[in-house]
């Protein structure tokens, strides 16, 4: 029981550690890092000095640093994990405020153009010891078998240097260190093991997906999510508070945070928030560490491995802005491939109004689904597939989605926010294709650190133009058949970040190889959605890990094998 | 000087000089609707045990006339010599616990449901009345039935598979019919149900209690082996039940895989009893009613753990009591057992 002035920090101010501002000095330090779940404890952490040189030092904490990061320490690696975010204590630090809560998104300067420029710093960017997993929706998707041979199979895209099989096996392994709760039975693709935890009730937003899917003659299915509908730990079911994606202050959610990170750091990993790495040194083709800013200053960690882990912007940026004399076209960057071929996921939306309450706000934003479009073929004038889901907008993003989107403004706008609780929406995820004129470069301008600010150059396809489309009518079709009248489409949304440094088998049109080893600096590795040759028509994080699973489990076979002699 | 009365007054009813003799007496309360139901409930249960001790049967007394009362006093509290009259009480003992299982697991879960509709108020009523009428046969040491008792618990029967059709359709209704989802988050499928196996042991009660105490009989059969079948089977529909839930919550805690193993493997040994010759002791069968019996009990504690472990735990315990693993589901496993024990004391006395 929590009163307030007695217990600890959370709510005696006098429990609190001295100076704790977790945006301005690290927490992770002194032999300790926070334990995320509980208030005010903490757990002890091995530490590094930056003159030793460790197994692995990985940039980013996200899905595929932080899951890499526990799966090596787990290994045996000697493992410095490095975030240029604070280390939040969810049970403390978040409030139900969704502006407060931005907080947790990447909001340094970017420089954004193209023909479709993308909106950064939101959703598609976390700035936070767990990366972007601390805001996700916690869309826990596979991607449809045939999509790692994309161009072989469908016709498409690029081919995977994985096989799906192995890759099954990494999902059951994500799935079940994270407790996905998923539909006792998934009604696309080959058999999945059983999700861990049952699925969660449905709110009002996702029977409306279930009666337009119904309508349409599709099928549909509760979401596999990655919060829980049952205790696990620390971890309380999820009590269906909604600010999910400005983060989840029970705990429910499985974020990297809450569930890799506590591994790595019990296995002997050291985490180090607030620190923001710009420069990876290289000494005779080999990586030698990284240069990195905390506490006031630029310091040097010493490393046998580098990971690269920063998402599909920052991850190119750090390569790029590390070139040097002995590459200066950035590192890793043979094929010129560094940086191009970013590619994103349409987010396109419609929304209508229901005679009935809705409430979409209420639990998960996301609690049903329909994948029919990423399993059906026929019938598309396009590449590639979609799913779409419920939606549950929170008020401020829905104001501004009717203020931006909509073009709302003055009366009109108060008297549709007026309609709030009878709103139900749709909302795409979908496969756009690679382009190699959408890519991340460096500008002359610089941020708060000193280093050059990224241009991320963005534009659609006639193949994305026609998906959207497409999705738009189904979905709008959808919607009307569920009992949704003034329905609109909200056209302009995108998210999930991919392709920067993609993987391949091939060194000349691919920047990294299966292993996600990168094939011009033999201990320099990418680990993150950046390595995906194509999107699929899911969210990425669910793939992202297992990714990093097996990358883990790859680099642990070579050392044992001694083919590998840099671990 | 002018009446100070002005035009109006006539008409809004005030005439000079005159008064209205009495102020009308206004009586307001505050009561909460639930309060109103529990004194409701409450109100039903006193009635119905008042009635149940006065309806015992008029006539020829059956049986050689060992049905009727030697002394003069009516005791209660003490088992009745007759083992027809012990195993009834036993049975009154089984529909107790039964009944306030759903007293106040209907209590918490309508209340949850906020009583959406107005049917959701019966099985308060129903469990309460049934709840009175159990406690009171449990303290009948007569043989002889209660013609109340009879009929209360016969309403509880037919009123939990009233409630059973309700929650169907409440399950099927909902998108995507009926599916695990549905299962899971609609009615729960099988919670009426428990008010009826109460109707059902409390009947069996009132007819045990009738029956001749050399050879009582049940539906056709010795009573002992009907009703070690009929509460195996019971036990079985329950566990079905607590499966569905435990599944819903993925079997997160080991232990909840005790309530859908424990009660299949009792209720097996309690069948075996019922096929086996008559008059032999069945200590293994005993054991195992004893145990489950005991699981219900400690069920209770579970849950509460399993409240604690919710956002908030026992200190949200508005929210978590709802929520949470329903406290009160686990000791209708203790009330079957119970009918299970009846059912032995049966089988063991019963001369061939």
């Amino acid at each position: 029981m929590r009163l307030s002035g007695t217990g600890n920090a959370a709510d005696n101010p006098r429990s609190g550690t001295r100076g704790d501002d977790p945006m301005h000095a690290p927490r992770a330090r002194h032999g300790r890092a926070p334990n995320v779940m509980r208030m005010g404890e903490w757990v002890p952490m091995r530490q590094h000095a930056d003159a030793e040189e460790v197994d692995f030092v990985i940039v980013g904490t996200g899905a595929g640093g932080g899951t890499l990061a526990a799966r090596l320490a787990e290994h045996g690696f000697s493992v410095v994990a490095m975030d240029a975010g604070p280390y939040w204590r969810p049970l403390e630090d978040f409030a139900s405020d969704e502006r407060h809560q931005s907080k947790l998104y990447w909001t340094d300067e970017r420089i954004v153009d193209g023909d479709n420029p993308l909106q950064m710093g939101s959703n598609n960017s976390g700035k936070a010891v767990g990366g972007s997993t601390v805001h996700y929706a916690m869309v826990a998707l596979r991607f449809r078998p045939e999509w790692f041979k994309s161009r072989t199979l469908l016709g498409y895209g690029a081919d995977w240097p994985l096989d799906w099989r192995e890759m099954w096996s990494y999902y059951d392994q994500v799935e079940d260190d994270l407790k996905i709760s998923g539909p006792v039975t998934y009604p696309w693709g080959p058999k999945r093991m059983r999700y861990r935890y049952r699925a969660h009730e449905l709110n009002a937003a996702a029977k409306v997906l279930a009666r337009g899917a119904e309508a349409m003659g599709i099928d549909w299915t509760p979401t596999p999510l990655a919060t829980v509908s049952a205790p696990r730990g620390d971890s309380p079911p999820c009590v269906y508070r909604g600010f999910c994606v400005v983060g989840c202050s029970t705990n429910a959610k499985q974020s990297v945070l809450v569930t890799y990170l506590p591994r790595a750091l019990a296995a002997g990993a050291e985490i180090r928030d607030l620190a923001m790495v710009g420069r990876i040194e290289t000494k005779d083709g080999r990586a030698t560490g990284v240069h990195y800013f905390r506490e006031g200053r630029w310091r040097f960690q010493r490393a046998k491995n580098v990971v690269v882990a920063g998402y599909a912007i920052e991850t190119p940026r750090l390569l790029l802005m590390s070139a040097n004399r002995e590459f200066p076209d950035g590192l890793a960057n043979s094929s010129g491939l560094v940086g191009k071929n970013l590619m994103v996921q349409g987010n396109q939306a419609v929304w209508g109004d229901f005679e009935e309450e809705i409430r979409s706000y209420k639990g998960p934003p996301s609690l049903a689904i329909s994948e029919h479009w990423n399993y059906e073929d026929r019938g598309k004038d396009f590449h590639g597939g979609y799913c779409y889901m419920s939606q549950g907008p929170l008020p401020t993003q829905w104001g501004s989605t009717q203020a931006g989107s909509h073009g709302l403004w003055g009366e009109v706008l108060v008297s549709e926010m007026q309609r709030y609780n009878h709103v139900a929406g749709l909302k795409i995820v979908s496969e756009y294709l690679a382009q190699e004129r959408n890519r991340v470069t460096l500008t002359d301008e610089t941020d708060q650190y000193g280093l050059p600010i990224p241009r991320i150059t963005y534009s659609w396809c006639d193949n994305d133009r026609a998906m959207n489309r497409h999705g738009l009518n189904f979905m709008g079709q959808a919607l009307a058949a569920a009992g949704g009248r003034n329905v609109w489409e909200q056209g302009d949304d995108t998210n999930h970040l991919y392709g920067t440094a993609r993987m391949g088998s091939d060194p000349k049109t691919s920047v990294v190889n299966g292993d996600c080893r990168s094939w011009d600096i033999p201990n320099l590795w990418v680990c993150d959605g950046s390595v995906f040759p194509t999107t699929g028509g899911v969210n990425p994080s669910l793939t992202i890990q297992a990714i990093a699973l097996r990358t883990a489990d790859r680099i642990k076979a070579m050392a044992r094998s001694g083919y590998y002699r840099d671990v | 000087m002018p009446s100070e009365a002005g035009p109006n007054d006539a008409r809004e009813g005030r005439f000079p000089g005159v008064r209205p003799r009495t102020t009308p007496v206004r009586f307001e309360a505050e009561v909460h609707p639930v309060v109103a139901l529990a004194l409701v409930a409450v109100g039903a249960g006193v009635l119905t045990w008042f009635a149940a001790g006065r309806s015992k049967r008029l006539g020829p007394p059956p049986h050689g006339g060992r049905q009727v009362r030697t002394e003069g006093e009516r005791r209660y509290r003490e088992r009745g010599t007759e083992v027809t009259a012990s195993a009834a009480q036993r049975l009154n003992h089984a529909s107790s616990m039964l009944a306030a299982s759903v007293l106040f697991d209907s209590g918490l879960e309508h209340y949850r449901g906020q009583f959406f509709n107005r049917a959701m108020y019966t099985p308060i009523i129903a469990s309460t009345v049934t709840l009175a009428s159990s406690l009171h046969g449990a303290g009948d040491t007569d043989p002889g039935r209660s013609h109340v008792r009879h009929a209360v618990q016969a309403m509880a029967g037919v009123t939990g598979l009233v409630g059973f059709g309700f929650h169907a359709w409440n399950v099927g209704k909902r998108e995507g019919g009926y599916s695990w989802q549905n299962l899971f988050y609609g009615a729960p499928i099988g919670a009426p149900m428990a008010l009826t196996l109460a109707g059902i042991l409390g009947v069996a009660a009132e007819w045990v209690r009738d029956a001749d105490p050399d050879a009582p009989e049940l539906a056709g059969a010795p009573a002992g082996r009907t009703l070690a079948v009929a509460t195996a089977g019971m036990l079985l529909g329950t566990t079905l039940e607590a499966g569905l839930l435990h599944f819903r919550g993925a079997f997160q805690n080991p232990a909840m895989f005790v309530p859908v193993t424990l009660p299949p493997l009792a209720a097996a040994i309690l069948a075996g009893a019922a096929v086996a010759e008559p008059g032999r002791p069945h200590g293994a069968a005993k054991a195992g009613m004893w145990a489950v019996c005991a699981m219900g009990v400690l069920g209770v504690a579970f849950h509460a753990y399993g409240v604690q472990r919710m956002m908030g735990g026992w200190g949200n315990w508005r929210q978590n009591m709802i929520d949470g693993p329903p406290l009160p589901a686990p000791p209708s496993f203790s009330g079957l057992a119970l009918g299970g024990l009846a059912a032995l004391e049966l089988l063991e006395h019963r001369r061939r």
